[in-house]
């Protein structure tokens, strides 16, 4: 009872199944995929030489040191409207996004033309990048924050839209026909039959939106939209880097540190 | 031949799970381990091939230590022993003959399992060891479109691609429905009856450790409370291992006698 | 029925924990002074608030119809297509860098003194929004799509990263042990154990930032890094808004094809071989849900 063989080649003629093959179009997806990249790759300019030099640049040494005493002076001010900026956006917004969010959901909306249409024109909205809705506002309302806010505002709205109507969606429509049931109105019985579940996540995604706007509001000076990015901008035209550097190291530390305490209450909350 | 000496394994946290183990089991023995959950049977198998780590004493396979052994020591120890596990363990989304294959992998030299160029050899190894379970026709098919005793199959055969002198079995049959798990009890049986491979199994159901067990070990709150054949188990051993009478729970058929 | 004594109130009427209510209190106090003082430290009057609906109204007016003269149109395509290139070539040199430094940080696949840094790093790298990361680049690399792609390669690492770790501790260490316990080492165990079950999920990842990068990258051109930004900071300065409007018209269209037939083939991988894991449809939920800008 010693022999510890398990199976061997020729113990036994056994007969493999065949290797399935590939479906036709799998090789055909791969080739395309691989062609489409090749293709990319060479219209933007894609080389391995200059991802090789890209750390060994001599011109890195042109934003070291960063000019602090200017960075502080300068950019504090434009750092602080930054701020304000998303703050008042994602208020603005996520309020505005609530109703919104209701008539989007297949649960809460009644009527088809205000579910079908609110949910193409927030699809609509959402194609567009902040930054071309900033630049748009910035032209038809002037340069400034104003604008930026605006453009914060769509953006915040179309992200919490998207976010908040599915959870809607998937939430327990249980109470809502109790309310219905009770002789309720629709929009009393959405009041307290689903908003009191979906309301936790309501606040969460209000923070992430926090987060996203914190982001999304340092570019916005970069088309005239108010904000820090209007100084980064300025220092660009002038080749100052290591005022750039500066600004751009203020920023990281900062959006850093709001991001973090963002997350942590979050993850209170939920 | 494995020789478990004064063997203790004391989780994080302070666990005791075995306590001074010393048993030794020869070639080509089936050996079924029985004891309520948490009486150290899953540590006992898991301490042979390392996957836990015990603390005090020696554990030696077919003469290699195993306490302490790390790296490629270790791996070569692994490579003589095949296990398979309650929760099938298998890569659902990759094919049957993938899962198989990872039974080769002490056998080949890495580069080519990583690249996926396993050897004739190894792959003819892997189709004999689902023949043997009876599902060879399954080698491409998806993991994941297989039923839960077929999977267990995979694993069976995942065992058998190594080669091994030792199997090892943690509640093979726990997730499985009675008729399955006869069929999967059977395999086993058949296995060490055949290749003469020294099999080991964790059960919780007293009917099936009697019918296929040949010789019994009871573990208790990490404690051997019973080693002896077959022949010599009954009611009240099985009552003085569990520490309490036998009830309908404990049995995979209901209404099974246990004597 | 007799009347509650003080006591029985006491028992059924349960109480919100105190630090809870602090914390909520406290939050929303947050929130009402900093909106009140961004409203007022901004310029924003009651009067611009009146006019601004009428002036946007005005714009958006002005930019319909679009201008559709053939080699206006053609080059605005090419733009367009400039920046689903730019998108494209950094999803998959993100891809590339993220994919192995993911498993370098997650916890069931690397030894704990790796993982820390690594985390780290992407947590780091996505602070950045791509913008700044180009601004950051474009003196070195020069204007043009190249540092458009540089910055999204690089932005995108950390997100994918952050990402694919995710995924890959939520997966079943069970397959890795079973390689383990046949003899494999770490490496073979993540080859045979873990990619097989993580690899659509990441994937799924990569066609989804791949989505928001097509946006990401018609930014880039708001300072000349490539793609149709340019073209629409271009038409809007000099205020020929038919012209912006075949912009945006054109940015619109591919965004929505790109969205639509991406999102069909994450569904299909995803839910590919026809089972329906319920962890996979979490996955596909958790995707669909955040589609859009966000998740930057």
């Amino acid at each position: 009872m010693t022999t510890t063989e398990g199976p061997r080649p020729g113990d036994r003629e056994i007969v493999p199944p065949r290797k399935p093959p590939r479906p036709w179009w799998y090789w055909a997806v791969a080739a395309a995929v691989i062609a489409f990249t090749v293709y990319s790759g060479r219209r933007v300019g894609f080389s391995l030489t200059s991802l090789k030099d890209l750390p060994s640049n001599p011109l890195w040494e042109k934003f070291w040191p960063p000019e602090w005493d200017w960075v502080f002076a300068n950019a504090i001010d434009p750092l602080i409207e930054t701020f304000q900026i998303a703050i008042l956006a994602t208020l603005v917004g996520c309020l505005l996004a609530l109703p919104v969010s209701f008539a989007m959901s297949r649960l809460t909306s009644h009527n088809t033309y205000t579910y079908f249409g609110s949910k193409a024109i927030m699809n609509l909205i959402r194609t567009i990048p902040d930054l071309f809705w900033a630049k748009l506002f910035v032209t038809a309302i002037g340069i400034g924050a104003f604008a930026g806010t605006l453009g914060l505002i769509i953006f915040s709205l179309s992200v919490m839209v998207k976010l908040f109507s599915e959870t809607i969606d998937a939430a327990d429509p249980g109470p809502l026909e109790a309310a219905e049931a009770a002789g309720g109105t629709h929009i009393a019985s959405v009041k307290v039959g689903v908003l009191p579940e979906v309301l936790p996540n309501y606040v969460a995604y209000a923070l992430y939106v926090f987060e996203l706007n914190i982001r999304a509001s340092v570019v916005l000076g970069l088309v005239g939209a108010g904000g820090v990015g209007r100084v980064l901008e300025a220092q660009r035209q002038f080749f100052q880097f290591d005022r750039i550097m500066g600004i751009v190291i203020l920023l990281f530390v900062v959006v850093f540190t709001l991001e973090q305490i963002s997350v942590a209450i979050r993850r209170r909350l939920v | 031949m494995i020789e478990f000496k004064n063997v203790s394994v004391t989780y994080r946290g302070g666990v005791k799970a075995l306590k001074n183990l010393t048993v030794t089991i020869e070639d080509g023995e089936f050996v079924v381990i029985v004891g309520l959950s948490g009486a150290g049977k899953s540590t006992m198998l898991r301490a042979m091939n390392g996957l836990v780590k015990a603390t005090e004493g020696s554990i030696l396979v077919n003469g290699t230590e195993v306490v302490g052994a790390k790296g490629r020591r270790l791996r070569e120890v692994r490579k003589q022993i095949g296990m398979i596990f309650q929760t099938f363990n298998l890569a659902t989304r990759t094919t049957v003959l993938n899962n198989v294959l990872m039974g080769r992998l002490a056998h080949v030299p890495a580069w080519r399992s990583t690249l996926g160029l396993w050897p004739a050899e190894d792959k003819e190894r892997a189709f004999l060891a689902l023949d043997r379970v009876g599902i060879l026709e399954k080698a491409y098919v998806r993991a994941s479109d297989l039923s839960g005793g077929q999977q267990q199959r995979v694993g069976i055969a995942r065992a058998l691609a190594q080669d091994p002198a030792v199997v090892l079995a943690d509640e093979p049959v726990a997730a499985l429905d009675p008729v399955t798990s006869h069929q999967v009890m059977g395999d086993l049986q058949t296995i060490n009856e055949d290749l003469g491979i020294t099999t080991l199994v964790n059960l919780h159901f007293l009917d099936l450790a009697r019918t296929y067990g040949r010789r019994i070990i009871g573990l208790r709150a990490g404690e051997l409370v019973f080693d002896g054949p077959i022949e010599e188990v009954d009611d009240e051993t099985f009552r003085e291992i569990y520490g309490r009478a036998v009830t309908p729970d404990d049995l995979l058929h209901e209404g099974a006698e246990v004597e | 029925m007799t009347a509650p004594t003080e006591a029985e109130v006491a028992v059924v009427r349960p109480r919100m924990a105190r630090s809870k209510l602090v914390f909520r209190y406290g939050v929303t106090a947050v929130i009402i002074i900093g909106a009140v003082w961004s409203f007022t430290s901004l310029d924003i009057s009651v009067e611009r608030l009146r006019t601004a609906p009428g002036d946007i109204w005005k714009i958006l007016r002005l930019t319909v119809p679009p201008d559709m003269e053939g080699d206006f149109v053609s080059r605005v395509f090419g733009k367009v297509l400039e920046s689903v290139y730019i998108a494209w070539v950094g999803t998959m040199i993100a891809a590339l860098i993220s994919l192995p430094l993911a498993f370098m940080g997650a916890e069931n696949t690397a030894p704990r003194w790796m993982q820390l840094p690594i985390r780290q790093l992407f947590n780091v790298i996505r602070s950045f929004p791509e913008l700044i990361l180009a601004v950051l680049l474009l003196p070195i690399t020069g204007l043009g799509a190249w540092t458009g792609t540089l910055a999204i390669g690089l932005h995108s690492v950390g997100t994918l990263g952050k990402l694919s770790t995710e995924a890959i501790e939520s997966i079943d260490f069970g397959p890795a042990e079973a390689a383990q316990a046949a003899g494999g080492n770490r490496l073979e165990a993540i080859r045979w154990g873990v990619l097989p079950q993580v690899l659509p999920t990441i994937v799924a990842y990569w066609l989804f930032r791949f989505e928001i990068n097509v946006r990401a990258s018609a930014v880039m051109g708001v300072i000349g890094a490539g793609g149709v930004g340019s073209e629409l900071i271009n038409q809007l300065n000099f205020r020929q808004f038919d012209k912006a409007g075949t912009v945006l018209l054109f940015t619109i269209l591919v965004v929505l094809f790109i969205d639509t037939s991406s999102a069909a083939v994450r569904r299909r991988i995803i839910l590919g071989g026809g089972t329906s894991e319920s962890a996979n449809t979490e996955v596909f939920r958790d995707l669909s849900g955040l589609t859009g800008p966000g998740l930057t």
